[in-house]
């Protein structure tokens, strides 16, 4: 069985995000970058998919050479080959971003056969746009079904449950399928000290592919306001108890 | 904290790998660990897990075989954790111990425990220190006296490290009475549940607290001539090579602890008000801690040339002797200092300073004296 991940390099979840001053662009100076955690999951179950089925996992982004990292990283903790479309690093619209990767899925597919499953995260940590997987699956032609937590791999085909309020929707795909996962899929592993290092002399194939731009087009970004919290004191000793008393009781908390 | 021009990026992985490991499952959790006097097994089993046991073994017994640099990165991070208990138990088992087996193990032997060494499922400890003999290896007095297709142990070893938790032991004993104490020492690998050997009492003590320090007793205690590490007679020389690297590493986890808590109280008294302004404002304070940086930094040279020319294969018993004993003097001076800063808190067993400087306490003493390896490095001179 072949297994595709894609991934994409994010600013780290919870940090500060500056902005350029042109609004243009996120200021990357001072960040560090991670893999969206969607994607660290779906990561982990390729991992996984193909250590109890057996075949081979490819792990896949677009983005500029830093990428490598987060490819790397796929690579440590157990992926076995790492394919890199190089960008000059500006931001793509999820049009374009498709484009290219449908583009690089069929040069790695004619080169060394079909992916049985693709993996995507269900949106990714920073731009949230919730499209690409479906874009890709579409233009495949390949079913897709997002919001997924949990995976079953039954002869020739994929049941995939996606959460809801009420209990589970479970959805029958047959290969080759798609589907975006959600965190809490699975526990991403720790990559090991061997994985570590090994990762680092992996080779991270290239694939040169120049999207069409898409139809989406970026005015500027918006900073959020800074959420302001306040300190309220309620008194001082025994005094304080019935203010506290009323603070818990609008809490909810009995 | 600056790092040298020894630090690869394989290095560097592992010093990420480690702080990650430290930060998530050490800092701030070790509390119950004190008072139970072990580090739970499942943290030892992760650790196997990420591979952290296995920074020296050979690739193909499932390590990483990399050099003395790599320990030390580890236990310098280690040493960060602010849990000199929990440090000194995983750098027992890697660096004082297991080197007996990786430098002077048969292949057969490495094939049987190794593996095992590597997950944590085998955990070990080092057993060369008696009632009497500490830094003084050759005046050992347990015996093995041939029996059979074996030894028979007897005598007793004390603060011995893990001595209650380890399943395999390496012990130091003479078999041979006749010729000078040098020539007569063996190591053997003693497995925990072989008839006549008990770890007989768990040592209370000031620092380490986490660490498992126990008393070990053989009586008649028989052991398979196939469980000798290395060749007969010649333990002596094997135990005097494995210090070197233990002294460095101790050394390194004692540069972590130091680095570990100038940046903790740093922190404090840029916070800590006193006067109208933080005590971070008063000049003799942030000189002094400015100093203590300084010399830390100073001392970390120092380890990371001494690691490089061990691993270059060079003689550096003068280099590791002036590791162990400036940086075991350093820490304690860091941590009086740091202590001092805190001021009452610094006396609080709630907080980690209180612990680190009761920890770094061993520094001096522990894997060889300050004046033991003082005298080392006057003989060079």
């Amino acid at each position: 069985m072949r297994v595709l991940v894609c991934v994409k390099r994010v600013p780290a979840p919870g940090a500060r995000i500056a902005l350029t001053p042109d609004r243009q662009e996120i200021d990357t100076k001072n960040l560090g970058f991670a893999t969206s955690p969607h994607e660290e999951c779906a990561v982990e179950e390729a991992v996984q998919l193909v250590s109890d089925h057996g075949g081979s996992s490819t792990v896949l982004t677009m983005g500029a050479r830093e990428s490598e990292e987060q490819l790397r990283y796929a690579v440590s903790v157990g992926i076995d080959a790492a394919v890199l479309i190089p960008t000059d690093g500006s931001d793509l619209d999820p049009q374009a971003t498709a484009r290219g990767l449908v583009a690089g899925i069929t040069v790695l597919e004619e080169r060394d056969g079909r992916f049985d499953v693709i993996l995507f995260g269900n949106e990714s940590a920073d731009s949230g746009g919730y499209q690409v997987g479906v874009r890709v699956a579409r233009s495949l032609g390949r079913p897709i079904v997002s919001g997924i937590k949990d995976i079953e791999l039954a002869d020739d085909e994929l049941i995939a449950k996606r959460e809801i309020p009420s209990g589970f929707e479970v959805y029958r795909l047959e290969l080759p399928a798609v589907l975006a996962v959600r965190e809490g899929l699975n526990l991403p592993r720790y990559p090991t000290l061997p994985g570590r290092l090994k990762s680092r002399k992996a080779e991270v194939a290239s694939v040169d592919v120049v999207p069409e731009v898409g139809g989406q087009h970026k005015v500027s970004f918006e900073s959020p306001p800074e959420q302001e919290s306040q300190t309220v004191k309620l008194g001082e000793g025994v005094d304080a108890v019935p203010a506290i008393v009323e603070v818990l009781e609008t809490l909810g908390i009995k | 904290m600056t790092t040298t021009i020894y630090e690869t990026e394989d290095l560097a992985a592992i010093r990420s790998q480690t702080r990650r490991f430290v930060e998530e499952k050490v800092v701030g959790r070790g509390d119950a660990w004190e008072q139970a006097g072990e580090v739970p097994q499942h943290l030892i089993e992760e650790m196997g897990k990420i591979g952290f046991f296995g920074l020296r073994a050979p690739e193909e017994f499932g390590g990483i075989g990399m050099g003395a640099l790599a320990s030390v990165v580890f236990a310098e991070e280690l040493g960060r954790g602010t849990y000199g208990g929990f440090t000194a138990t995983a750098i027992v088992h890697t660096d004082l111990a297991m080197p007996y087996l990786l430098n002077y193990g048969s292949h057969e032997q490495k094939r049987r425990w190794l593996p095992d060494m590597l997950t944590g499922e085998i955990f070990t400890a080092i057993g060369v220190t008696e009632p009497d003999h500490g830094s003084d290896v050759a005046g050992i007095r347990t015996t093995a006296t041939r029996d059979g297709d074996g030894y028979r142990l007897n005598g007793s070893k004390l603060y011995i490290t893990n001595g209650g938790i380890a399943n395999l032991l390496f012990i130091a004993a003479k078999t041979n009475t006749d010729v000078k104490p040098s020539r007569g020492i063996t190591i053997f690998a003693v497995p925990s549940d072989t008839e006549g050997f008990s770890a007989s009492r768990k040592l209370d003590k000031m620092g380490w607290r986490s660490s498992n320090t126990a008393e070990l007793s053989f009586d008649d205690a028989w052991i398979p001539a196939e469980n000798v590490i290395g060749e007969l007679d010649k333990g002596f020389y094997s135990i005097m090579n494995n210090f070197q690297n233990e002294r460095l590493v101790l050394g390194a986890a004692a540069l972590g602890e130091a680095q570990k808590a100038i940046e903790l109280t740093v922190d404090f008294v840029r916070n800590r008000k006193a006067f109208g302004t933080t005590l971070w404002d008063k000049q003799a304070v942030r000189q002094r801690l400015a100093m203590r940086s300084g010399e830390v930094d100073a001392a970390r040279h120092l380890v990371y040339h001494s690691g490089w020319l061990m691993e270059q294969g060079q003689d550096a018993v003068k280099e590791v002797s002036m590791v162990k004993a400036v940086v075991g003097e350093l820490v304690n001076r860091v941590m009086y200092d740091c202590v001092q800063f805190h001021g009452g808190m610094g006396y609080l067993t709630e907080s980690a300073i209180e612990r680190m400087y009761r920890d770094a306490r061993i520094h001096s003493i522990g894997g060889g004296a300050t004046e033991v390896m003082l005298e080392e490095i006057a003989k060079r001179m």
